[in-house]
């Protein structure tokens, strides 16, 4: 009796795996009359500024694109999910887009869902370029890419010039322990850090915390603040601790410090201190690709959620089909109705072969290592704020 | 020493916050032996009122607007959500209470967002405090704390009302026998525990102009620990809970090996407390029923 049982059940666990192995191959693009691109990001809660920046500046690529003829006639679509900065949010968002037909993404927005993400896609074979998780694990498997800077790559950077300017000094770190954005950029800092620079650490743990008078405690002598955080702790932080820190001190971040001069609420004029974040995107700048996207951005969404996210978005689109007309110039065969599979292993080979994209936003000759990662231009130091 | 005082204080301010709302949790166990778990987002509640009557611009006519709201709420959701179980069994009222927690933190979802809100109630300043660079909301909050403990231990020792809550509290039936209204003093309680909170609400506001719908929840988990740890059902000892709580997380965070376990420390408590003490330190010893 127990073998039938165990028997039936071994039975039952083979058809289940029958069932699943069936979804691979579903061509959930058959229907499809237009190129489906996806996206999943947080168009609410406290990281929405990016998530709708992206939203917005792949949506008017896309627009651009289908103005300008599609891809041979074919037209481009855009799916935004929303997913809140929350990673258990992003397995249903990523089944929903893959059945309404998604072809290829721009994967999450921000790194935590996007490790979730990248494990997803990689189990279907299907092709993300992100605009902004920044993880350095992010583009691992094969089908995964960033336009944006690793945190890795991040981390180097702010060590590299923080050893350049502040050497045998004391310097501060403000940090969020378990956020993999957050550490991964800090533990390339520590790495890349020149040895006559002591730290000072301090961390937060909860999202939701907004008392830091701890963690300001531990800093106010601290004359540079490093802070690989986003921008709501950030604001938070530099509210609390205007009056506290050194009025000389600066404050400097990464790309989770964009948009921080643009929070309802918080005015940034009344933060002494400097704030000054790395960038591969001007907000700011007078001339080139940036300038046109900042002016058509600001026309059609306002001033509030223009950031280096949305720029990076705005390049992805582009990107993306740059490589399959790449590809269908080579003598690919890319049809309205390719599977998400076939198509990622088209993109793939010209990822991988040294596609690259000459102008952008956010950079010129944009390509791609091996690994994922991008290969671009310089990175600027913008000062926000410095009085 | 300086590093030493300047923990201190902020510790003690944070664990006034806790403490204030660990009373909350801490009198409703006592006398509707019911673990509100709503009573976190009570706070955020608050901190929302404050948020909208700040328009008025008047910060105290703000904070008035937000006692009386929370005060009203509590009774409300007392009165639709938990009168009707009483007598059912402690789990129906626990998942109800969790239910109305999460009913809370929605409805303020819909209404404001999942974004924080800024808002800013008063700025105090810094002060010059035994050598020490304090914020004066720190103060403050410490300060508010201590009157409302001694006013609530003297208003539940010398007037009838209180009175009656101590004795519904040590047996509902003799006391619904002596003529206390023991429905009453219920909704009593609830109003006292959630104007509490909306203090609590205040308090979270001065020390970060920052709100969002889930702002209570941490600190309402914090503050159940500090009242398990104080012992449930103890007034003074949701006092000593909380600031032991709210001192533990200063000294923590100020320690950078340790920093990033925090919560976990202060969880840690709780259950080494659990073990060796499971009435907490100030909780009475009970008949357990099995």
């Amino acid at each position: 009796m127990k073998n039938i049982k165990f028997v039936s059940f071994f039975l039952a666990l083979v058809l289940c795996l029958g069932l699943l192995a069936g979804c691979g191959s579903v061509n959930y693009a058959e229907n499809n009359t237009e190129f489906i691109l996806g996206v999943s990001g947080p168009l609410t809660g406290s990281a929405a500024m990016y998530g709708v920046a992206v939203a917005n500046s792949a949506q008017m690529a896309v627009e651009e694109i289908n103005a300008a003829g599609g891809l041979n006639g074919v037209m481009f679509k855009l799916i935004a999910t929303d997913d809140m900065h929350d990673a258990t949010k992003v397995s249903t968002n990523y089944s929903s887009m893959l059945e309404a037909g998604m072809q290829a993404s721009l994967g999450t927005v921000t790194t935590t869902p996007g490790l979730e993400f990248k494990n997803l896609s990689a189990d279907d074979n299907v092709f993300f370029l992100t605009p902004s998780a920044s993880g350095d694990k992010i583009p691992e498997n094969p089908n995964g890419y960033q336009m944006c800077f690793a945190d890795g790559n991040q981390g180097k950077v702010a060590a590299d010039f923080v050893s350049a300017n502040y050497a045998g000094k004391t310097i501060g770190v403000f940090f969020k322990s378990d956020d993999p954005y957050s550490k991964g950029i800090y533990d390339q800092f520590k790495a890349n850090l020149d040895q006559s620079i002591t730290i000072v650490e301090t961390s937060f743990t909860d999202a939701n915390t907004t008392d830091f008078s701890t963690q300001i405690d531990t800093l106010k002598a601290c004359e540079f603040i490093f802070m690989p955080i986003y921008y709501t702790p950030a604001s938070l932080f530099m509210t609390q601790a205007k009056d506290i820190v050194g009025k000389k001190a600066v404050y400097y971040g990464c790309d989770g410090f964009d948009g921080i001069d643009n929070i309802p609420g918080f005015d940034i004029a009344t933060i002494p201190q400097e704030i000054t974040m790395l960038s591969h995107f001007n907000s700011k700048a007078t001339d080139g690709m940036a300038k046109e996207f900042i002016d058509k951005y600001v026309a059609r969404f306002g001033q509030e959620t223009l950031n280096q996210f949305g720029a990076s978005a705005y390049d992805c689109v582009y990107a993306i089909y740059g490589a399959m007309k790449k590809a269908i110039d080579e003598g690919a065969e890319i049809s309205v109705t390719i599977s998400a599979s076939d198509l990622c292993d088209i993109l793939m080979a010209q990822f991988q072969g040294g596609y690259t994209l000459a102008e952008g936003v956010t950079g010129s000759n944009i390509s791609w290592e091996a690994s994922g990662y991008v290969n671009k231009g310089a990175i600027k130091y913008i000062i926000k704020e410095a009085n | 020493m300086e590093v030493i005082l300047s923990t201190l204080i902020n510790g003690l301010s944070l664990g006034g916050i806790y403490a204030m709302i660990a009373l909350g949790y801490t009198m409703v166990y006592g006398i509707a032996k019911m673990l509100n778990f709503a009573h976190g987002d009570i706070i955020m509640v608050g901190g929302y009122v404050i948020y909208v009557s700040m328009a008025l611009g008047n910060p105290l006519l703000a904070i008035l607007f937000a006692v009386v709201f929370c005060v009203l709420l509590g009774m409300t959701i007392e009165k639709i959500a938990y009168k009707p179980l009483r007598g059912a069994s402690p789990l129906a009222v626990l998942i109800t209470a969790i239910g109305v927690s999460y009913l809370l933190q929605s409805l303020a979802q819909i209404i404001f967002g999942s974004a924080s809100k800024m808002v800013t109630v008063y700025e105090f300043g810094m002060v010059q405090f035994l050598g020490v660079n304090v914020q004066v909301s720190a103060l403050v909050t410490l300060g508010i704390t201590v009157v409302v403990m001694i006013a609530l231990t003297l208003f539940v020792k010398c007037t009838r009302l209180g009175r009656a809550m101590i004795a519904v509290s040590e047996d509902k039936g003799a006391a619904q026998l002596m003529g206390i209204n023991v429905n009453g003093i219920i909704t009593v309680t609830f109003a006292i525990g959630s104007a509490l909170a909306a203090l609590a609400g205040l308090f979270y506001l001065l020390k970060a102009p920052s709100i969002s719908n889930t702002l209570g929840a941490m600190p309402g988990i914090k503050a159940f620990t500090a009242a398990v740890i104080g012992g449930i059902g103890s007034i003074p000892g949701a006092m000593l809970g909380g600031i032991l709580l709210g001192v533990v997380e200063c000294i923590s965070y100020k320690i950078t090996a340790i920093a990033p376990y925090t919560d976990a420390i202060e969880f840690s408590i709780l259950i080494i407390i659990l073990l060796v003490r499971p009435t907490g330190f100030l909780g009475k010893k009970r008949r357990e029923k099995v």
